[in-house]
């Protein structure tokens, strides 16, 4: 029972990790992209790759997996120069399906039927303790590096891009640096969340960084509150816990996964129609109406009225 | 590979059946982001709702074909409607960003998706027991009779929207209402109602495109999320945003290409170039590429008119 609970905080540590790097792009920036899981993948590919076939030391080639991730976000910052809405949400669904797919169909991430044999870090009876300890640890520090981010100026300035880049451009600032670093940042997040959790679960499938990934992430953001900083923490949490739930029904591991999507999209439509602003955004800051007036998101025309 | 004319005849043959379908999803998402304004990736939801409400009516209710078809068709409208009625206008209602309207309707088809994988499970279905298809050999070209039915299905759909909204006061409606839906209020035609017409017409579509999918291959839920809405957003784009048939005369290219792409592409590879145009159209041709037709004034010019700047729709710089 401890090894599943410490299991858990790990896993909702990782999750926390995703979640606000997800929002720093999302929620702060406003730069619609559903491809965050696929940064995900690709740490916990590049950093398992790289421990399993140069024998790079686990922490290295985990570092190595967020800087691979940082680097592959231009894949997206650089086309959010040219488009974005819609147009961006679009191009990102290509991407993240293009890279899964390719994952899925190389002989050395192991194809369709999964990466394993994934060297483990630590050893020992202490194994899970250890390791929830420090992914709890690099959460907080991730946190706090975001919140020191957010909330000075260069948060300021994030802010002035979301509401109004041509703004932004009229006060000497430049969006293409913010979007960029926004990107690199929210991207290496998730390449060392995707690491950490290679090296603790010891396998991957290219199937846990789909579509229900980007579902999942976007329902743990919205749920607890985009462009927040405690929104996405407590919605990772939330999300990590409650589906636990569904698996003492002792349903087949099938209709697990479905009953677990069904009540994480469920989840997603009731906020969205009932509190989009989320468990912790306010009713004009923060969650979906952060958007509200943003010339990177435009709001539908005064038509729909 | 020996690309021998027969072989070329052949796949151009294969693609232009298999194009049918596309052409049809496409003008269904195509018509709905034209009327209403709304890039409705909610459409991969619809077709699974289309598909497995004929399921039900052929496998498990064993309806004859015409009465399995209509209680499909009755299906998908009701809910495409109440997508509509219950989802869009509310979002509408409160000004909602591209960003609401991107998760609900991307949520609602991942809902469907996983709604059908909990009832029906995940293996894949047809939808009936056997979807071998008779063939005949004319000249060097195998045709089936799908192929035939496929075809004619779509350019029976595709002329009836020609001429529904060519020659019909509702037809006419819903392209004022996508032009101007501020200046076709004032000339007494409901916004709502044409938006909801848009909605019943697109679920019309997607229910004749998945039934002849679903007649020809096994089909996951999950399919028409990766496969068909994809598809259907790509040549949409590359149509032209508002250009309704373009948009399907881009489904036709579409299918074609990855017909003939098999000369050069190995078939695990063959999806891949789905996501990559996907992914390089919209950063690169972001207001279409399709040559636009002449516009011939209002009431004649459905599915022709110029294309409307890209952020028409929700949001979004091209």
């Amino acid at each position: 029972m401890i090894e599943f609970l410490l299991t858990l905080a790990i896993l909702a540590g990782i999750n926390v990790l995703l979640a606000s790097g997800f929002n720093l792009i999302l929620g702060y920036g406003g730069l619609v992209s559903v491809a965050h899981p696929v940064f995900y993948a690709l740490g916990a590919y590049v950093s398992a790759l790289l421990s399993m076939h140069l024998g790079l030391p686990v922490p290295l080639a985990i570092l190595c997996g967020a800087i691979f991730a940082a680097i592959a976000s231009f894949g997206l910052s650089l086309p959010s120069l040219r488009v974005s809405g819609d147009y961006l949400v679009i191009a990102s669904l290509g991407f993240q399906l293009g890279i899964v797919h390719i994952i899925n169909n190389l002989e050395i991430t192991g194809a369709a039927s999964g990466l394993s044999n994934i060297t483990s870090v630590i050893e020992g009876p202490y194994r899970s303790w250890i390791y929830a300890g420090v992914v709890i640890l690099v959460a907080a520090l991730a946190i706090l590096a975001i919140r020191w981010l957010v909330s000075g100026p260069y948060g300021r300035a994030i802010t002035a891009m979301r509401n109004d880049e041509e703004a932004l451009a009229g006060i000497g600032r430049n969006a293409i640096n913010i979007k960029v670093t926004l990107f690199a940042l929210g991207s290496g997040l998730a390449g060392l969340a995707g690491g950490l959790y290679a090296h603790y679960f010891l396998f991957l499938t290219p199937d846990q960084f789909g579509i229900f990934a980007s579902a999942a992430l976007l329902t743990m953001v919205v749920v607890g509150g985009a462009a927040t900083v405690r929104g996405p923490i407590l919605g990772a949490i939330l999300l990590t816990l409650l589906p636990e739930a569904i698996r003492f029904l002792n349903l087949p591991v099938a209709a697990l996964g479905a009953l677990q999507g069904v009540f994480f999209t469920g989840l997603v439509i009731f906020f969205l129609f009932t509190r989009p602003e989320g468990l912790f955004g306010g009713k004009t800051t923060g969650g979906l109406q952060a958007w509200r007036g943003s010339t990177a998101v435009r709001p539908r025309a005064k038509e729909a009225k | 590979m020996n690309f021998t004319p027969d072989l070329i005849a052949q796949l151009a043959w294969t693609g232009l059946a298999s194009s049918s379908s596309y052409c049809l999803f496409a003008l269904a998402f195509a018509l709905v982001l034209k009327v209403n304004r709304i890039w409705n990736f909610g459409h991969a939801g619809i077709m699974v709702v289309a598909y497995f409400s004929m399921l039900v009516a052929f496998q498990y209710l064993g309806l004859p074909l015409v009465l399995g078809l209509a209680f499909g068709t009755v299906a998908t409208i009701a809910v495409s409607v109440g997508l509509e009625k219950w989802g869009f206008n509310v979002l509408r209602n409160r000004n909602s960003s591209t960003l609401t309207y991107f998760i609900f309707t991307m949520t609602f088809s991942q809902f469907m998706i996983y709604l059908a994988e909990l009832i029906f499970g995940t293996h894949p279905k047809t939808l009936f027991a056997s979807i071998m298809s008779p063939v005949m050999l004319v000249g060097p070209i195998v045709i089936s009779h799908w192929d035939l039915i496929a075809m004619a299905t779509a350019a029976a759909l595709v002329a009836g929207l020609w001429l529904f909204l060519r020659h019909t006061r509702e037809g006419k409606a819903l392209i004022a209402v996508s032009d101007e839906p501020e200046l076709a209020e004032m000339y007494g035609i409901s916004k709502q109602r044409a938006y909801m017409v848009a909605m019943a017409l697109s679920a019309v579509l997607v229910t004749a495109g998945m039934y002849l999918m679903g007649t020809k291959t096994p089909m996951y839920p999950a399919t028409p999320m990766n496969q068909y809405l994809i598809l259907a957003v790509i040549a949409t784009i590359l149509g032209g945003i508002g250009n309704v048939f373009a948009a399907g005369i881009a489904a036709i290219v579409l299918a074609l290409v990855q017909s003939f792409s098999v000369l050069v592409i190995p078939s695990t590879w063959q999806v891949l170039l789905l996501y990559v145009l996907i992914f390089v159209v919209i950063v690169v041709f972001p207001r279409g590429v399709v040559l636009k037709l002449p516009r011939r004034g209002p009431a004649r010019a459905a599915g022709a008119l110029a294309s409307q700047p890209a952020d028409h729709a929700q949001g979004g710089k091209p």
